[in-house]
């Protein structure tokens, strides 16, 4: 748990995170593979499960009515798109498989997930944009998490639209339209450090509710895996985000380090960043919220 | 020695004692968050059980037939996980856990036990040996076998065992339920590794880097779970488990000074098999 170059340290971990990370792409490889195998399995008139239907429809019953997409900031979307792109080519090829029966309930709430990544995307390359996120003044771990972070949501979006595709449907390339103009009304605001994971935690917590609770809506269950793979993934983003807020909030940003300085930090710390032995589903968007019109 | 007394921090040289009231306040409007979470778990539960008490009908969402790519799921869920591809199912354990296997009580079930039924007694299984395993290393820094033991990590463990306590519950509320007997033991295929591996645990750092094994397991296990459990209250039970067990691990990962988000996308390596708690009996 120590380190001599706190810098060198940290690019050795992100080094060791892409190594966990490639594991963690054979098992969604499998995942997309299983999405084709169900599209061809529906072709041959698989028979319907008609509980998982019914759960859909009672999933989509009293949702908001399809909203029109937003539009990113410009160029806020690029860099993300580029990441996904690059992320994405294999999972996409994938999509060239098969062309596939529709399943739309299953494709409002892949395009929905796209969405709210999409947003997550921008969002974070926002902040990027600000001296105490990514600028000089930045905290370095904080700098690394909100770089990492973004790039993870734009695989995030690569893959739901890679199924999105390989169900047939339209991919979302857009943010959420409701989410977006919280971040919008947000910006004007983000002048310090806890202005940012205030918003980025409101995000993330969306997004981890949201997953939670699609997982039990999704007819298909190539797209319900994919999307119970990210969820908790989501749910470690919030972990940090409620740590970092904490000693922020608290005016010990400078024990954001890696490894934190374990021994001084107050206990409380402990557990602030698992607040709930269950995950909560009331912050979940709704299914078509982000759907494409 | 140890410090786990989570107020133990106030007065220590180089500690924030603002800090302590300003985190310990936020502590408290988050665990009215977690409150607020609970009835829906239950409602989850209820629902679960209103499903499974309907019958045992060949149309009940239990009795369904398998799917090619469930039974395919199965397959993989029994073909156990990479980390603890070496266990074996004998016992010797020195963690104080309560029973075993057979830790139900009852008569042994009759005929097939629905897949819903079996992954729910793995998972209870599970988390009890999460329990048991936080426990055991309470009580070894308590005795000071583990050097000294920073607040923040006592509450980590105190917080994780509560936590852990309330997912045993919930999977032992359908498992009653359903008919069937609480399970009380532990996974006795994992426990023999945990055992072997607290045996060697002389710090703080090794007690993190075990529960950080064993948390990984439950997290790949919920995952892998959720292509095998057909209910869709089983589904979202496993679903609104598997993110708190990733943010234990998040939580583990930095404190042992690794990147604390490592993958875009959760793995279901190290997934446990339900065949690692065969022995289901009735109520």
């Amino acid at each position: 748990m120590s380190t001599t170059d706190p810098g060198a340290r940290l690019e050795d971990l992100l080094e060791e995170s892409s190594d966990i990370h490639s594991d963690a792409m054979r098992t969604t490889g499998v995942v997309l593979s299983e999405i084709v195998d169900t599209g061809k399995e529906r072709r041959s008139a698989e028979p319907v499960d008609l509980d998982e239907r019914r759960a859909v429809g009672e999933h989509l019953a009293g949702t908001a009515g399809r909203l029109s997409p937003g539009v990113l900031p410009p160029g806020a979307l690029a860099a993300g798109v580029g990441l996904a792109a690059a992320f994405g080519a294999g999972l996409l090829a994938l999509s060239a498989q098969a062309a596939l029966a529709g399943t739309p309930g299953d494709i409002q709430l892949l395009q929905t997930q796209a969405s709210i990544e999409n947003l997550a995307v921008a969002t974070y390359g926002v902040a990027l944009g600000l001296p105490f996120i990514g600028g000089a003044s930045a905290v370095p771990v904080v700098k690394a998490f909100v770089t990492q972070t973004k790039a993870q949501h734009a695989q995030h979006a690569a893959a739901f639209n890679s199924a999105i595709k390989t169900l047939g449907g339209t991919q979302q390339m857009s943010p959420d339209p409701v989410l977006l103009k919280i971040v919008d009304a947000a910006k004007p605001g983000l002048t310090g450090p806890g202005a940012v994971v205030k918003l980025a935690l409101e995000l993330e917590n969306g997004a981890a509710e949201t997953y939670v609770k699609n997982v039990s809506a999704f007819a298909d269950s190539a797209s319900k895996q994919l999307t119970a793979s990210i969820m908790g993934v989501e749910a470690q983003h919030v972990s940090v985000l409620l740590a970092v807020q904490a000693l922020v909030s608290a005016g010990a940003a400078s024990d954001i380090t890696l490894p934190p300085p374990v021994a001084t930090l107050p206990a409380a710390a402990g557990s602030v960043g698992f607040p709930n032995s269950f995950y909560s589903t009331t912050l979940a968007r709704p299914a078509a919220e982000g759907a494409v019109s | 020695m140890s410090h786990l007394n989570e107020h133990s921090i106030a007065g220590a040289p180089g500690e924030m004692q603002i800090t302590e009231r300003e985190l310990a306040h936020m502590t408290a409007d988050l665990a009215d968050a977690h409150a607020d979470s609970l009835p829906q778990m239950r409602e989850a539960v209820e629902e679960w059980t209103a499903q499974h008490s309907a019958g045992s009908t060949p149309n009940s969402p239990l009795a369904r037939t398998f799917t090619r790519r469930r039974a395919l799921a199965l397959g993989g869920l029994a073909a156990g996980g990479i980390a603890l591809a070496a266990c074996s199912s004998s016992s010797g354990s020195t963690t104080p856990t309560t029973g075993g296997a057979g830790a139900t009580s009852g008569k042994a079930a009759a005929g097939a036990v629905p897949t819903d039924v079996r992954v729910a007694a793995l998972a209870a299984s599970l988390e009890n040996l999460a329990v048991g395993t936080y426990g055991a290393g309470l009580a070894a820094a308590g005795a000071g076998k583990l050097g000294t033991v920073p607040p923040a990590v006592a509450t980590f463990a105190k917080s994780a065992i509560a936590q852990h306590k309330e997912h045993a519950a919930a999977w032992n509320a359908i498992l009653a339920n359903a008919g069937f007997a609480r399970v009380t033991g532990v996974d006795t295929a994992v426990k023999p590794i945990v055992d072997s591996a607290f045996a060697k645990v002389t710090n703080v750092t090794g007690l993190a880097q075990l529960a950080l094994l064993l948390e990984n397991v439950a997290a790949a296990t919920y995952l892998n779970g959720l292509t095998v459990v057909s209910s869709k209250e089983a589904v979202a039970t496993a679903a609104s488990i598997q993110p708190v067990e990733m943010q234990h691990v998040a939580i583990l990962r930095f404190v042992l000074g690794e990147y604390p988000v490592p993958s875009a996308f959760a793995s279901v390596s190290g997934a446990r098999p339900v065949s690692d708690y065969p022995r289901l009996a009735k109520a």
